[in-house]
């Protein structure tokens, strides 16, 4: 029994673990506006230069 | 070319909307029945007692007030329509029959209802709702507009006669009209016309803007006149061009374009006559009601209708004008904030341009015509690109 | 709660220094300070206060979940819709965007506007994933033909009754809902569209949606195209270039214009019937009255309730308002239509917070609500989030916007006859449309809607290229001036940023603020800043 309650415990640990490891993440992320920062000037400039060298098959 | 007997005077009833033969009708008792769009066929307002009078803005070099009620930015022929009417230019009128075919357009009439700038007891205005599309449904909704929205007014609030009969002789009129202007318009397909784009432009407007039954004598008497008046010996023009677009109610605009030496053979825009002078024929066991209608919304060449029928039916009709009248090339205009010809003109050129392969220019314009330095540039330069064409033999 | 409340009240205190909505309050600052200059790019996200930020960090973790899963049920055709169309890359503005438009938004307000904001964000999400992963040009999918591709401003309630097919409104994902999200997309397509001779001086809306059809950048599916005269003059005029490149039978339903007068009704139902013969003969599906009734039952819930949420609008306790009311009322009415019964459960739920809202005699916005103000404005609203800006900086609550008032007639769901009557007069009070054609009195309600609101104040978004409400300017005018409303007119240009930037649109309320009613702005701030950067 104390064995069960032992293993339960060490999950719960573990998930409360990886649990608070993800808010911390993900916290951070979101207060420091990180992926709007990365958005912004990496992966939006990246995709422009891309959409600008495409050749469009432009038509009426 | 010797000058036409009457093309002074025709000039001259284009000065004023209120012009001496509105005024004769007018005294003589008749009713003054006002429109801006072909939406509102000018024959059921030539119904016995009445007479039709297409609105125009003549000299209208300010709008400031209808600018406050409109601003400079919405389409210059309704709010040149709108300071005249503010200015009483149109006192004359009893009635005036709108149609929300356009926003702007509607909204200048809109304001003949909130300002009550024509001081006039009797006058009311009416908007129709105009069909866009070319199928029965449309046609069947057309009817019921022009029938609760011109003729039940006619009758209920002016007492005006609108029988079977009054109808069939409205009709009868109108197409005897249809019949002197279209054979004065024929005599531009000649190789060597008789008759200039100008001159023709300012008899196809006044007969829309006088009393039908007070110009056609004088247009009857031109077209005899024109049966033996002898063209310059050699064609006076570089080349032939068939003008389409929105409102073009200044023949000086036409007089623009043959100044830079193409002939404007045809008039494909609102007051042209492709479409206005178009029989209505009566067919057996149709009423002549449904005969105007059917006629109006078949010949209608609106850039607002939106199926595909009546699209290619607009882009045909223009093709077809071109080879008929010996036209080299097209010239597209708009009026400026105009969108539905605004965009017409881009679809239009393109499959002419590319598709049809007859030469097309495209140009916005103005109400009034002020600086026309540009536009002049523009026609000579398209002018020059057809001649070089034919110089090519048409590669 | 009150206990956690009691918990978090000692560190609310002490990182109160970071409340934007409080450093404001005390001169020490406001919500521009978190901002990069220009970009709209935040250095870090508001600080509501410790159970507000919860909040919206759960909304944040909430859309991201429906973002992955977007990828996950289509992770191919999301790639390669991400290389292939210049809009997609748009929607990566998507977080920036929600952050915008909640400024300073707290408790209940805050709580309404992200289960509003998630509706949306998780239906589209889904959308986005179904167009790509059955987009012809990526190979097709399973229901490629199987969707009905419309106009943007035909209601897809009516096609319902289609069982197996999907109405589909084609400009919603490259133009209608984009356009809210970044600024600088559709200039782009404007930029097409007048590379081809389009003049500049036509609505910015219809000449992206033209310059799209040019760019050849529309998704590809279905068999037809259902095309209308809906709103207004140039987007008819567009449909003209769409359906000749979407280069599929085409159908235009067009409506009457003058959808108040009594002649209206049998044209427009005719029209509409004839649509469904037309999907009949293209789809070979007979269309089920049955299958309708099932979604015309969601819309009417969604009705019922919207009309609830009307009378709380009216007082001033209501936590629901701007850009959470009007941006959900457009994409729940205008897009999901009865279709997502996911947005009858958020109803149901936001209706319950309204109510005891105004059981508490809840004042919304910390009670600095100072006018009350009914809008009548189009897309330019949601990329600049003018009413957010309107109610931080100044304490203007925009009450409702003209356009939520649309079809909220009540469906029969039992006689396919009144059904289809019903279902006429609802699509015919479309987005943008219903109020501003057919005629002056359809325009000149807007006074009695700011009356029976309990407005003092109506804000006009005026389009500089709209010729339909150009035409009626100086009326306008005269009639606040009669009327006795605080009127201001605000230009821009749609949807191109270029033409009228956001500030100039905030400078007309700014000007009339501080000039014509002499007062002072909540958060000194955020009156005049840089952003024409930002998305």
């Amino acid at each position: 029994m104390k064995k069960i309650l032992k293993m339960i415990l060490k999950v719960l640990g573990k998930f409360l673990l990886i649990g608070l490891i993800g808010f911390v993440a993900t916290f951070t992320l979101y207060i420091t506006n990180g992926e709007n920062k990365l958005i912004y000037y990496v992966i939006r400039p990246f995709l422009n230069k891309h959409y600008d060298s495409q050749v469009r098959d432009r038509k009426i | 070319m010797k000058d036409l007997k009457h093309l002074i005077f025709f000039e001259n009833l284009l000065q004023d909307a209120q012009n001496e033969l509105v005024e004769k009708a007018k005294s003589e008792g008749q009713l003054a029945l006002g429109y801006n769009c072909y939406y509102i066929p000018e024959v059921l307002l030539n119904l016995p007692g009445c007479f039709s009078s297409r609105l125009r803005a003549p000299r209208c070099t300010s709008t400031d007030i209808a600018g406050y009620y409109m601003t400079n930015r919405s389409c210059p022929y309704a709010r040149s329509i709108l300071e005249r009417a503010i200015e009483g230019g149109y006192n004359y009128l009893d009635a005036l029959f709108g149609a929300e075919s356009c926003a702007t357009m509607d909204r200048m009439e809109t304001h003949f209802t909130l300002l009550h700038p024509v001081k006039n007891d009797r006058f009311f205005v009416t908007h129709i709702d105009p069909p866009m599309k070319g199928d029965k449904t449309n046609l069947d909704y057309y009817k019921v507009q022009l029938a609760v929205k011109v003729l039940q007014p006619l009758k209920e609030k002016l007492g005006v006669d609108t029988s079977e009969e009054a109808l069939r002789s409205a009709v009868e009129k109108h197409n005897r009209l249809c019949r002197v202007i279209t054979e004065i318009g024929a005599f531009r397909r000649l190789p060597n016309p008789p008759i200039t784009g100008y001159e023709f432009h300012v008899m196809q407007l006044v007969s829309q803007v006088c009393p039908q039954d007070l110009i056609l004598p004088y247009l009857e008497e031109t077209l005899e006149e024109l049966k033996t008046r002898e063209p310059e010996p050699t064609f006076p023009f570089r080349t032939r061009v068939v003008l389409v677009g929105s409102e073009v109610d200044d023949p000086e605009f036409t007089k623009l374009i043959e100044t830079c030496g193409a002939m404007v053979v045809a008039d494909r825009y609102c007051f042209g006559s492709f479409p206005s002078r178009e029989e209505i024929e009566i067919l057996e066991g149709e009423s002549a009601f449904d005969a105007i209608c059917r006629t109006y919304l078949h010949w209608n060449q609106c850039a607002r209708f939106m199926d595909g029928m009546k699209i290619d039916q607009r882009h045909d009709e223009v093709e077809r004008l071109v080879k008929e009248f010996g036209a080299e090339g097209i010239i597209y205009e708009n009026m400026k904030f105009c969108e539905f010809w605004s965009y017409e003109k881009v679809l239009a050129s393109n499959i002419f341009i590319n598709e049809r392969h007859i030469p097309t220019c495209t140009i916005e314009k103005e109400y009034a015509l002020g600086a026309v330095g540009q536009l002049r540039t523009r026609f000579q330069a398209f002018i020059e690109s057809l001649e070089i064409k034919q110089i090519q033999g048409g590669k | 709660m009150k206990l956690l409340d009691k918990m978090v009240a000692p560190l609310d205190k002490a990182l109160e220094r970071f409340d934007p909505l409080k450093k404001a309050e005390k001169g020490t600052g406001g919500q521009r300070d978190r901002y990069y200059d220009k970009t709209g790019v935040a250095k870090w996200r508001e600080w509501r206060g410790v159970k507000d930020t919860m909040v919206d960090y759960g909304a944040w973790l909430n859309n991201i979940l429906s973002m992955v899963q977007m990828v996950a049920s289509a992770p191919v055709p999301i790639l390669k819709g991400f290389w292939e169309y210049r809009w997609m890359g748009s929607y990566l503005g998507t977080f920036m965007f929600i952050d915008r438009l909640f400024e300073g938004y707290r408790g209940p307000e805050l709580q309404i506007a992200h289960m509003n904001m998630h509706a949306i964000v998780q239906s589209l999400t889904k959308r986005i994933a179904f167009a790509l992963k059955n987009d012809a040009r990526f190979g097709g999918g399973p229901d490629t033909m199987n969707i009905i591709p419309h106009d943007e401003t035909i209601t897809p309630l009516f096609l319902k009754g289609f069982k197996g097919l999907y109405p589909f409104p084609l400009q919603t994902l490259p133009e209608f809902i984009i356009c809210d999200i970044d600024q600088h997309i559709e200039p782009y397509y404007i930029d097409v569209a007048e590379s081809y001779g389009l003049p500049a001086d036509v609505c910015s809306r219809c000449a992206a949606e033209t310059g799209v059809a040019i760019d050849d950048a529309f998704p590809l599916f279905g068999r037809v195209l259902l095309s209308t005269n809906m709103p207004c003059n140039a987007s008819e005029a567009t449909s003209m270039f769409q359906r000749r490149r979407y280069a599929k039978p085409d159908f235009p339903i067009t409506l009457a214009m003058q959808h108040n007068n009594p002649e209206a009704l049998p044209y427009s139902r005719e029209t509409l019937q004839n649509a469904m013969a037309f999907v009949e003969e293209h789809y070979g599906v007979k269309y089920d009255w049955n299958e309708f009734f099932k979604y015309a039952r969601l819309m009417n819930e969604q009705n019922t309730i919207e009309l609830e949420k009307w009378d709380l609008f009216k007082t001033p306790y209501s936590p629901l308002s701007g850009i959470a009311e009007s941006l959900y009322r457009l994409y729940s009415w205008q897009s999901v239509n009865g279709q997502e019964e996911y947005f009858n459960k958020v109803d149901r739920k936001v209706i319950q917070i309204m109510r005891r809202c105004y059981e508490k005699k809840y004042l919304p916005f910390g009670g600095k609500t100072r006018h009350r103000a009914f809008l009548w404005g189009p897309s330019a609203v949601y990329y600049t989030d003018f009413p957010t800006w309107t109610q931080n900086c100044w304490g203007i609550t925009i009450v409702l916007n003209m356009d939520s008032t649309m079809g909220y007639n009540i469906i029969n769901t039992e006689d396919p006859e009144i059904a289809m009557d019903d279902i006429t007069r609802f699509t015919e009070k479309a987005c943008m449309r219903h109020h501003a054609v057919g005629g002056w009195e359809n325009i000149n309600a807007v006074w009695d809607w700011a009356k029976n609101f309990n407005c003092d104040m109506v804000l006009m978004n005026d389009n500089i290229a709209c010729n339909g409400m150009l035409g009626v300017h100086g009326m306008m005018e005269e009639q606040a001036r009669d009327l006795g409303f605080h009127f201001i007119f605000i230009e821009h240009d749609l949807q191109d940023s270029r033409t009228v930037s956001r500030q100039d649109m905030r400078n007309c309320v700014n000007k009339y603020m501080s000039v014509v009613l002499n007062e002072k702005p909540l958060d000194p701030t955020i009156v005049e800043f840089d952003d024409a950067e930002a998305y």
